[in-house]
Formats: C-alpha cells, structure tokens, sequence
C-alpha cells in the first residue's frame, strides 16, 4: 500500500508538470490548428530563465517564475510573427519553421549557458511532509498547486473574458471570427504567447526537481505532446486528465517493469490512441489541418 | 546508345572507387611529414556534454605541451574535435570519417555505449583508440585497438565490495541501476562482486537512462529498509536518485562508481544528501599525490578551473599516446597499437601496464562525499 501510494505522489506530481506542457500543445493547436514543435524547447528556456534569474538574484522564486514567463512568451511572440505569413497558406512549412525554431532554441541555449547546465537547489527547504510513511515532498505539493492555478486561470480567462471568447471563435471557424471583425493573427500571437508561458512554468516548476541543460526539452516535450494527444489533441481538460494520466502511467510502469518501462508506457499509449483516435475528450471539430 | 551505357558504367566505376577502403589516402608512414592529426571524439552537446568537455580539456592540455616540446620527431599533432552527442550512431559516423580522413589514432570518447559503437570501424580500419569508457563490454571485445585509460566497472565494483561488505560488514544492500551500457556493467560487475562474498541483495531495481521519477522504485527499496544503496548511473541520474531517496527517509549509505565523485552528481542531489556517500575510483581528489597536486595547478592556470578524474584521465590517455608515437616516429596501425600496449607509465591515475583485453589499471580506492568533495576514505 505503501508503495503504490508512493508511487502515485511520484506520477501526480511529473503528471501536473506534463500537463502544463500538454496545455501549451494543445492551445496553440486548438487557435491554428498547428502542432509547435518547438515547445520542448520552449520549455527548456523557461527552466533556464527561471533557474539562472533565481540563482543570480536570490530573489523568491515566484518572481524568477514571473520573469522566465515574460521571457518566453516573447519568445512565443517572435516564433509566431515569423509563422503568419505562412498562416493558411502552406501548413507544412509551418510544421517544418517550428521544428527549426526548436532547433534554433536549443542551440541559443548551449551559446548563451554552454553545453554542461547546471542544478538547481529546492526553493522550499523545508522537509517532506510524513502521512502514515509515505513522504510528500512540500515541492510536490508546491508544483500541484500552481499547476492546478495556472489551469484554473486559463480556463477563466477563455471562458469569461472577451479576448478568450475571440481565442475560442477563431479556434473554431477562423473564417466567420474574421468576418465579425476577430484579429485571427493577434489571437494565435496570444495563443502562442499563453502556450510558451505555459511552457516556462512547466519549465521553471521542473528546474528543481530535476537538472537544467539544453537538451532536457526532447524529453519533457514528447512526454507532453503524448499527453495532449491521449486527453484529446487541442481540448483543454483533455490535456490536464492525459497529462496526469500519463505521469501516473510512467511512475506505476517504472515501478512494474523496471527497465521495460518505457515500452509498456508508450505501448498503452499507443493502444489508446488505436481505440480513442481523438483521445479522452477529442473534440473533432478543432481539427484545422 | 552504347555512349550512354559506356558512361553509366564509368561513372559507377567512379563511384566505387570513391568508396576504397578507409584509411588509404592516409598519410601516415615513418618517411610521412606534416602535422600528424589525431581525432578527439566527445559528446559536446546532450546531457553528457559536461564529460565530452572536459575529456577534451584534458586531451588539450597534454597535446599543447608536447607541440611545445617540439612534437613527434620535428611533426606537430594536429588535434581535431569531434562532437559524438553521447549518440552511438553520430559515434559511428564520426568513426567512418575519421577513418577516411588519414587520423593515426583516436582519444575518447567518455560513453561506453559509443565507444562500443565505433569500435569495430576503428578496428577494421586499424586506427587505435584510447577511450574513457570503462563498462566491461569493452574489454570484453579484445579489440587489439582498443584501449581503455581507467578501469572497468569490475575493478571499481570489486573494491567497493570489498569496503562495503569485507571492511565494513554491510550485509543489506539494494541496487538501483540504468540499463544503458554504464549503468548495467555497473550492474552487473556490483551483483558478481556481492555473489563472491555470498551476498545476495535486498533489492534490485533496474531504471532506464531517460527515467526522471524514481518514487516507485525507491519506494520498494525503502520496504526493505537497506545499509547500502548502490547507484549504477550517470552523474546527474545517481543525482536525482540520491535526492528522491532521502525525500522519501531512505537512510542508507549510497555507493558507486566515479560519477558520484563529481561536482554535477553532489549539485544535483544537493550538498546534504550526498554526504557521505561512498565512491570507488581511481582518482580521488586534486591534493591525492604530488604529481596530482602539480597537475591540477598545471590545469587550473590553463583553464582557470578545478581539475577532476575526468580530466585526468584523458590526460593520461593523450600522454600515453604521446609517448608511444615517439616510439613508432609518428606512424599509425597494428605498430602504434602495439606501442600502446608497451607503454609503462606511472600516471595520475595510477600505474598503467596494458593486458591483453587493453585494460591499463587494475586498481581503484574508496573516498567519502564531504561538503560536496571526495576525501580518501582513510583520512576521513
């Protein structure tokens, strides 16, 4: 009982951080139909941001957080002025000019921090939390909170205000959004500036807990981009349940079949996404491509 | 008609003589002048950078002073870089070209899994390489060109088996290793050393590289409450795993190879837990013995930082190969290998005498993490 209770603190707790990374595939796909491949990259900056902001200035770790948020949704900004003028026009050069940004990303972070990174130490010092023998690190505890915020304040913001309802029409028919007087390349920069946002607080929430190098991005991004497409490419609630799901699937596969756990992880996946082509909660009418 | 047929067949006859065996161009003979091109093969990007950059730091340092003492016979060495990504099939790109290339020998890389990779192309192309690798695979090969500048994880695990079981009489120890080429000769070379004492392990949880979220499986080791935990892995994983088992209460001493002697591993787990964990390596600390204490300032006025095993140990790689290309007077193949083998040195990281399988140090000490340093275990 233990174990397994242990082993779910383990999967919640990379299950929040991929479902940060899953949030910030799917908005962007849900607005342009486009998957940003660069996204693990983006998230990989953002861990740097925050890491290198933190660790020079000794500041709280929340404003590091707020500063890796502003870096890389500038650099959201940049990754979709540079896409619009292929919006509509040819769809696999905008697949293909994601993939080079993360290329780009990846090799500006080796120029600007090397090639070694570095560790980050815990911004919570305090010890774990002992309930009946299984150990809650207060960091856990920490990254599901502001998981759980982030996703909260998201879904406001596209549910009740107005530039969210404008994010939602063009995500379902860009041509009528146009046609009551909707920005469609304003709202995918929003778009884009919200999903590497996203991509930073993943990034900054995973520095501690792991350790910060320019490569760390391949990972994180396919792990997320597989729990987006499990919850449902493109549908919000899709990507927080396929992102948890995922963790705890990778945690309880680590646990069961040691070195053939990758596999077994993958391999369900892959049986789900056969049976449930749209995932949990697919929504089909988002698809754009 | 027969004109373009005749072309076709010219120009395929071209094309195969494009392809003629590596290394032939190479200009590599006793009579040979010009600067003699040694390949430098490490990852200088991926997570195993920090390795590839040292490794090459060390190489470096002991290229440029043989160049300033006048080189080989009046030739220079011309030393290029290679970046391998910690990936086996860049490493066997990388293998390909340089053998086609005209380079007489080959320093690195630091993976097993990618020296184990390019070892059959250098082998063909009878291009000697001393590498950093030290999974008893290598050995294993008995690749007359291939050389290894430490231990193998046998040596290593044997000694830390001896500390931990014979002076220290831990009789609970779990493992938790990766399966890649380090991690699961590590594995293996551990389990072997324990069964020569009749020790049979509490647990034996076996991870895959790439693997971030180790709860479950520590969370089985903590059932079995153990004295030792050993940790077959990389720096930054033996790292993360340091820290998820003390977040999780495990008390046990953590044991290991050389990577838990290094900065990356104590930063990672963090200061406090890697306290007093127990590292078998050859190459303890930067004040172990004169000559160390000699070679580090050498090095820390080089590149104005801290000296550590890796760095060592490619030194002592670059110095060995130095010494036998005096020997053969610059030349290459079956006679540097051979010269290699011949060499006696007494190097950083301990004596070198090559046996048959190119293993060239047969012996590691055990040192204690202190204040995210390694202290000889006697001292402490």
């Amino acid at each position: 009982m233990q174990v397994f209770l242990q082993t779910l603190i383990g999967g919640i707790t990379f299950g929040a951080v991929y479902a940060l990374v899953a949030m910030g595939f799917s908005i962007v796909y849900r607005t342009m139909g486009l998957v940003n491949f660069a996204h693990g990259s983006v998230v990989m900056i953002g861990a740097y941001a925050a890491s290198t902001f933190y660790l020079a200035t000794q500041l709280p770790f929340a404003v590091a957080i707020v500063v890796a948020i502003v870096v890389t949704g500038l650099i959201g900004l940049v990754i979709e002025r540079f896409l619009r003028p292929l919006e509509n026009k040819d769809f696999t050069l905008m697949l293909i000019g994601t993939i080079g940004f993360g290329a780009v990303l990846e090799a500006g972070a080796v120029l600007v921090w090397g090639a070694t990174g570095h560790a980050v130490p815990s911004p919570v010092a305090t010890a774990p939390i002992d309930l009946a023998g299984v150990r809650i690190p207060t960091y856990s505890l920490m990254v599901i909170a502001i998981a759980a915020a982030a996703t909260g304040l998201l879904a406001l913001f596209l549910q009740r205000t107005k530039r969210g309802a404008a994010m939602q029409a063009v995500a379902m028919d860009h041509q009528a959004a146009t046609a009551v007087g909707i920005h469609v390349g304003r709202s995918n920069a929003l778009a884009f500036a919200i999903g590497a946002g996203l991509a930073a607080l993943a990034g900054s929430l995973i520095g501690p807990m792991l350790y910060v190098n320019p490569t760390m991005g391949g990972t994180l991004g396919i792990k997320g981009f597989a729990a987006a497409m499990l919850g449902g490419f493109g549908s919000m609630p899709g990507a927080i349940v396929g992102g948890l799901a995922f963790g705890l699937l990778d945690s309880f596969a680590a646990g069961n079949f040691q070195e053939y756990s990758e596999l077994v992880t993958f391999l369900v996946f892959a049986l789900v996404v056969m049976i449930r082509p749209t995932g949990i909660f697919g929504e089909a009418t988002v698809n754009r491509a | 008609m027969f004109f373009a047929r005749f072309s076709i067949a010219a120009a395929a006859l071209i094309a195969l003589a494009a392809c003629a065996p590596p290394g032939q161009q190479a200009e590599s003979g006793a009579g040979a002048t010009g600067p003699i091109k040694i390949a430098n093969v490490n990852a200088q990007s991926g997570q195993l950078s920090s390795l590839g950059q040292w490794e090459h730091k060390g190489v470096k340092l002991a290229i440029d002073e043989a160049n300033k003492a006048g080189g080989i016979g009046g030739r220079q060495i011309k030393l290029d870089l290679f970046d391998s990504q910690g990936d086996p099939t860049v490493g066997t790109n990388v293998a390909r070209k340089i053998s086609s290339e005209g380079y007489v020998a080959m320093l690195g890389t630091a993976e097993s899994a990618v020296t184990l990779a390019m070892a059959p192309i250098l082998k063909d192309a009878k291009i000697p390489n001393i590498t950093s690798g030290q999974s008893p695979k290598l050995a294993d090969l008995k690749s007359p060109f291939l050389f290894l500048n430490a231990p193998t994880s046998v040596t290593f695990d044997e000694t830390l088996a001896q500390y931990l079981v014979d002076d220290k009489g831990h009789k609970k120890i779990a493992l938790i290793s990766n399966n890649g080429a380090y991690g699961s000769g590590e594995h293996d070379a551990f389990l072997a050393a324990l069964k020569s004492r009749n020790v049979t392990p509490v647990a034996d949880e076996i991870v895959t590289p790439d693997q971030k979220d180790f709860n479950s499986n520590l969370a089985k080791i903590r059932e079995e409450d153990p004295e030792v935990l050993f940790i077959g892995a990389e720096e930054v994983q033996s790292g993360l795993i340091a820290k998820q088992s003390r977040e999780l209460g495990i008390k046990a001493i953590f044991a290991g190879g050389a990577p838990m002697g290094t900065d990356v591993y104590a930063a990672t787990a963090g200061q406090e837990n890697a306290e007093g964990s127990a590292v078998s390596s050859p190459y303890l600390s930067n004040d172990a013995s004169e000559e160390i204490k000699a070679f580090a300032a050498k090095y820390k006025a080089a590149y104005n930082e801290e000296a550590r095993m890796h760095v060592a140990k490619a030194y002592d790689g670059a110095s060995i190969l130095i010494e036998a290309l005096k020997q053969t007077k610059g030349e290459g193949g079956q006679k540097l290998a051979d010269a290699i083998r011949g060499v006696k040195r007494a190097g950083l990281l301990g004596n070198y005498n090559y046996d048959a399988n190119g293993v060239g140090i047969h012996e590691t000490k055990i040192g204690l993490v202190k204040d995210g340093k390694v202290v000889p275990e006697a001292a402490s």
